[in-house]
Parts: C-alpha cells; sequence; structure tokens
C-alpha cells in the first residue's frame, strides 16, 4: 500500500461537482505535483486532505490508516499555503513553535526541531523577526519552516511560489527541491505553472475539470502524452489529424511521417516544435508568417497547407526572414494520442 | 503677506487652522471654560471646593462608584452576548440575511425608550411578570432595584449590537487561511479561537469595550427612569445640580466624569500599542 491513498474523492457543492471520484496514490518519500488550471478542483482536494473541507465520498489513507473522517488537528499532515497564513502577532520562532506546542511536543525536541527546521530553511537571522517586518521570499521560507518543523507524513503546498517574483521564484524552486532531497518528506505540490511542475516533480498528476486526465514522470508526460489535454497544458505542440497506415501516417499538407505507436485511419498526433526541422528552400511549400528569437532558440511559425505549425530551431546562426519559402522536415516519429478530449480519458 | 506665505512655519500653520481650529475652538474652548469655571466661586476667586465635594460627600461618592459600575457592568454583559453573537453571524443559517438586518435595530431606539421598554417588560406587574403569574411563579424586583439590574439590561439591550457589528467585522478581518494553518498546526477549534483568533481580533474588541464603556458612564436617561434612587451616578446627579443653577459644581463633576473617561482611553493606546509591536516575541526556548 502507498503512504498516501485518495480513493474515490468527491466533492459536490449543491448541484455541481468540484470532483469527479479522484485517486491519487503517493509512494513515501515521493514528490507529486497536482497540475492544472485554476478551477480543476486540484486546491479543493488539497483543503479535502488537510480536512479543512469535508469530502461528499470517498476515502483517504495515509500511513496505512483512514483519516478522511478525522478533523484537521488529528492528522498528521501540514501545508504551506500560497497566502503563507503566518500568524501576525507570533515573531517567527513563535509561527514554528505554534505547531509543536500543540502537539506537545517536549521542550528540548522542540528547540531541537526549530534549530534544523530554521537552519535548512535560510532563516538563523530572522528569528526574532515578525512576520510583517519579513519580505516575500522570507515569508514564505517560514511558512516552508513553520510546515516541516512538524515532520508531517505528508507535506501539501498550495501554489507556494505564485505570489512571487519570477527570479526569486526560480530561486526558492531550487531550493524546495533541494529540501526535498534532504528531508525526504512525502510530498504533494499543487500548481497551474507546468515549468514549475517538470522541474520539481517525481511524478505530475494532470487534472482538468475535477478529473484526473493522467499520471507520468515530467518526461512521460511530456515526450508521450495520451490525452490532447497533457499535449497542449505541458508546453507547447502542435495537434495534426493523420491518415495512418501502420508504422506511417500522411501529414494534412500529403508530407509523410513516421508514427510511434502503429494505427491505422484517421487520428491526431502531437508534434514538439523542437522536433521538427527547418530549412529554407525556394521550392518549400511552406511559408515563414512570423519569427521570434529567444537566445537559446528561434521560433517561427510556419503556414504550410492552411494549418500553422510551431517550430523551435537551437542554435542558431542566421534567422530566416518572415515570407521565405520552407520545408519541414521531421527526424524522428510523431507522437500519437489516445484519447481527443480530457472527459474521454476519465 | 508674500513674506509671509513663503515662510515654512506659516504656511503649516495655515494649512492646520481649518482642522485644529475647529476643534480648539467647538472642543477645546468650551472644555477650557468648564475647567476654568469648576475652580471658581461665584465671586471669580480660586477655590478647589467643588471637587472636594466631590470627594467628600457621601451622594457624590456614590454617584462616582455607581457610575463606573454602570459603565463596567454593562460592558461584562454585552461582551458574553456579543462575542457568541458575533461568531454565530459569521455561520451560515436559515434566516441569516434577516436576523443580522434585526439584530441591528436598538442602535436606532433612543436610550429613553430603551427604559420606558425595560419598565414594561420588567416591572413587578409587568408583561413579563404577568406571563408567568399563572405558573405560580413572581419576577424579582428587577428595575429600580439595588442592584441596578434594570439598568444594565437596558445599557446591554443598546450596546450588544453596536458591540456585535465591531466584533463581527473584526473576526472577518482574519483571513480563513491562518485560521486554517491554526488547524492543520494541531490546533483544535477552541484552541484556534483563544491563541489565534481573539489575539487577532482584540483591537477590534477592545475598541468595542471602550466605546461602550465611555457610552454607558455617561448615559443620562436609563439609569434615570430604571435605576435605583438611592444610588444615582454622577451623569443623573449633574442634571439635578444644573437644574438648581450650581452651574460650576456641574462642570466639576463633568471634569471628573471626562478625566476617567480619557484615562481609560489612554490605558487603551499603551495597551495596543504594546500589543502592536511584539507579542510572543523570542519564543524560541
Amino acid at each position: 500500500m502507498s503512504e498516501l491513498e485518495i480513493c474515490n474523492i468527491t466533492k459536490d457543492y449543491g448541484p455541481s461537482r468540484a470532483l469527479h471520484p479522484v485517486s491519487i496514490a503517493v509512494e513515501r518519500g515521493e514528490f507529486v505535483t497536482i497540475l492544472g488550471p485554476s478551477g480543476c478542483g486540484k486546491s479543493t482536494l488539497l483543503r479535502i486532505l488537510t480536512g479543512i473541507t469535508q469530502p461528499s465520498g470517498g476515502e483517504i489513507h495515509l500511513g496505512g490508516k483512514r483519516i478522511d473522517q478525522a478533523p484537521p488537528e488529528a492528522r498528521d499532515v501540514a501545508m504551506v499555503f500560497q497566502s503563507y497564513a503566518l500568524f501576525p502577532h507570533m515573531s517567527v520562532a513563535g509561527n514554528l513553535a505554534f505547531g509543536l506546542k500543540m502537539k506537545k511536543v517536549r521542550k528540548d525536541e522542540r528547540a531541537r526541531r526549530m534549530a534544523h527546521a530554521l537552519e535548512i530553511c535560510n532563516l538563523a537571522g530572522l528569528v526574532d523577526r515578525m512576520p510583517r517586518q519579513l519580505s516575500g521570499g522570507q515569508q514564505q521560507r517560514v511558512a516552508l519552516a513553520r510546515a516541516i518543523v512538524m515532520q508531517p507524513s505528508l507535506l501539501l503546498f498550495d501554489e507556494p511560489l505564485s505570489n512571487l517574483d519570477a527570479k526569486l521564484r526560480d530561486t526558492l524552486r531550487h531550493e524546495l527541491t533541494e529540501l526535498h532531497r534532504r528531508i525526504g518528506a512525502t510530498s504533494l505540490y499543487v500548481t497551474h505553472d507546468q515549468a514549475e511542475a517538470m522541474a520539481m516533480s517525481d511524478r505530475i498528476v494532470v487534472m482538468n475539470e475535477g478529473r484526473v486526465v493522467e499520471t507520468g514522470t515530467p518526461l512521460e508526460l511530456y515526450r508521450a502524452p495520451k490525452h490532447v489535454f497533457t499535449a497542449t497544458f505541458l508546453g507547447q505542440t502542435n495537434l495534426l489529424p493523420v491518415v495512418a497506415r501502420g508504422a506511417e501516417a500522411q501529414l494534412p499538407w500529403g508530407q509523410s511521417v513516421a508514427l510511434d505507436a502503429p494505427a491505422t485511419g484517421d487520428i491526431q498526433v502531437s508534434v514538439r516544435p523542437e522536433n521538427i526541422d527547418i530549412c529554407a528552400d525556394e521550392a518549400g511549400s511552406g511559408t515563414v508568417c512570423a519569427v521570434s528569437f529567444m537566445g537559446a532558440n528561434a521560433l517561427y511559425t510556419v503556414e504550410i497547407g492552411g494549418r500553422r505549425i510551431r517550430v523551435s530551431q537551437s542554435g542558431v546562426e542566421h534567422l530566416i526572414e518572415t515570407g521565405r519559402r520552407v520545408t519541414l522536415q521531421f527526424p524522428g516519429p510523431v507522437h500519437r494520442l489516445n484519447g481527443t478530449t480530457a472527459q474521454e480519458a476519465a | 503677506m508674500g513674506g509671509l506665505l513663503r515662510d515654512r512655519r506659516a504656511q503649516l500653520l495655515l494649512l492646520l487652522a481649518p482642522g485644529v481650529g475647529y476643534l480648539l475652538v467647538f472642543f477645546g474652548g468650551p472644555l477650557l471654560s468648564a475647567l476654568i469655571g469648576s475652580f471658581r466661586q461665584d465671586d471669580g476667586s480660586f477655590t478647589l471646593v467643588f471637587y472636594e465635594r466631590i470627594f467628600t460627600r457621601a451622594s457624590m461618592m456614590r454617584g462616582l462608584s455607581t457610575s463606573i459600575y454602570y459603565g463596567v457592568m454593562p460592558v461584562i454583559v454585552s461582551l458574553a452576548a456579543s462575542v457568541p453573537l458575533a461568531l454565530l453571524i459569521r455561520r451560515s443559517f436559515f434566516g441569516r440575511k434577516l436576523f443580522s438586518g434585526l439584530y441591528k435595530l436598538p442602535m436606532a431606539v433612543p436610550g429613553i425608550i430603551v427604559g420606558l421598554m425595560v419598565i414594561v417588560v420588567f416591572e413587578r406587574g409587568g408583561f413579563l411578570d404577568r406571563l408567568v403569574a399563572p405558573l405560580g411563579l413572581g419576577l424579582p424586583k428587577l428595575v429600580r432595584d439595588d442592584w441596578g439590574i434594570g439598568v444594565i439590561l437596558a445599557s446591554v439591550w443598546k450596546q450588544v449590537p453596536f458591540m456585535t457589528l465591531i466584533i463581527t467585522s473584526a473576526f472577518a478581518a482574519i483571513p480563513e487561511d491562518i485560521r486554517n494553518a491554526a488547524r492543520t498546526l494541531g490546533a483544535s477549534r477552541l484552541k484556534t479561537f483563544f491563541i489565534v483568533e481573539v489575539p487577532l481580533a482584540m483591537p477590534g474588541i477592545t475598541a468595542a469595550i471602550l466605546l461602550t464603556f465611555i457610552g454607558s458612564m455617561g448615559s443620562y436617561a436609563i439609569p434615570d427612569i430604571v435605576g435605583p434612587p438611592t444610588a444615582r451616578p454622577l451623569s443623573v446627579l449633574m442634571v439635578k445640580e444644573f437644574n438648581q443653577g450650581r452651574f460650576n459644581q456641574v462642570y466639576a463633576m463633568g471634569m471628573v466624569l471626562s478625566l476617567f473617561a480619557v484615562s481609560v482611553l489612554l490605558l487603551y493606546y499603551s495597551l495596543t500599542s504594546r500589543i502592536g509591536t511584539g507579542q510572543n516575541r523570542g519564543d524560541a526556548s
């Protein structure tokens, strides 16, 4: 049995269903991210795990014990809130000590755990500060320290980096990954930021409209998504209808490509922009509509056969100008999608 | 003139004049004249006799302690009613909208009418008394009784809505996530309330206490109508003195009453400023 088992959890608000039966399993020490657009039910699921929100149905097991009926204070779960939710009337030390006092941890043990949490969250000099005397990044680290000092069986993160500016977000993302490597707590991290999810997670659970769309490692989900929703939500892609004949398929403009899984008939494929080669060719059937130079790569939008295809080319020495004729080449097999919509997946 | 306007300090004084000037003329002026009046004999000579009377005469001393009693007791009772009420209003229940509209009504009712209502309802032979009479029960003396229960009842009836209003918004201002964070960190509902919510709502609660205390300490109509004849608060005694034309005595009593209210206010400020800077500081041990 996994450390955390979420079995068929549902949540209804009156007649509307926020969560369709959702089942997720997280192994001990694993860092799993729930990724989905806002309103997909991921935060509701997190609140159900803490006990703040009551599920309408289903079961949750943590460390072999059923916890879905227990009040929040009786669960061995700690959460890092999006708004930090520090106690404004307590110092950093007071915030950290709060949970330990509530769980009646002995004084010497409390001091030891707090010193450890302060050290690994780089808060050593800020013990006596009040929350309002701290910057956003520092407050976030205090919120993190307050959760890890509890040494919970399950550590939850509710979009903890979304209130920070891009640079700080990047730094804290690295710190979080490093921290998880060191303390190895079973973690469930909720975000709508696909880059964050891919960079940090052992596994990603993609959610949409109150359902789990699919689950996999970042690499699996990026390279071989089963569903259109995953393909489009994780990074950029080109979705194309093709006519398949075994291991080969014909693109809408007649070009032939190899398929990664054989099929027959009308299917849909997903081709990442970086898996297409672009080549200036006066006899080519495509036309460059737009080009933007990003530094590490160049992004082209190419019109071909009445469609717009996005192509990314790295290590560029010369840009192909807008309006030039080009040919597109597909060096590897293109990825065949299974389901067509997220609904079908559930 | 142009030189004067260029002077930084003159500019400042001119800019402050509308606000500060208004306060000086309409607040400071009367206060000062009352203060001077309280130290003056009719012939204009300086005296402390009016203050001496307040602190030596039995009726005056009784008046002072009664004023404080009528200030403190209703606040305690109102607080005991308002905090649970504020928590109740936060939850959703059937008829909540109607209730939160209705409970504010007593604020609009003048004190004198509240006093009369208390008489009609709680007087012996009044509404409640006749209601329980068939059961063989009788109401104890609640109006013009020695403990001033009628006064406390009337003041509470008038204060609870105001207090509830302020305390409700004080609790509502605490972000939901802070409450949730306390729960996930192992605090029960009750502990969350006392360790997290009450301290955070404290500025609002103390403001409500202060305002209702000053209001009921200085109120005249309610203690005059439903209070016992033996113990009259300073406010009622002041009106009596006023009717007999002893203005200087009235000034002195007013000064004592104001001094009391101001000292409570100062106490409040010193307490809240301390809460603001460093509560629970250095809790590392």
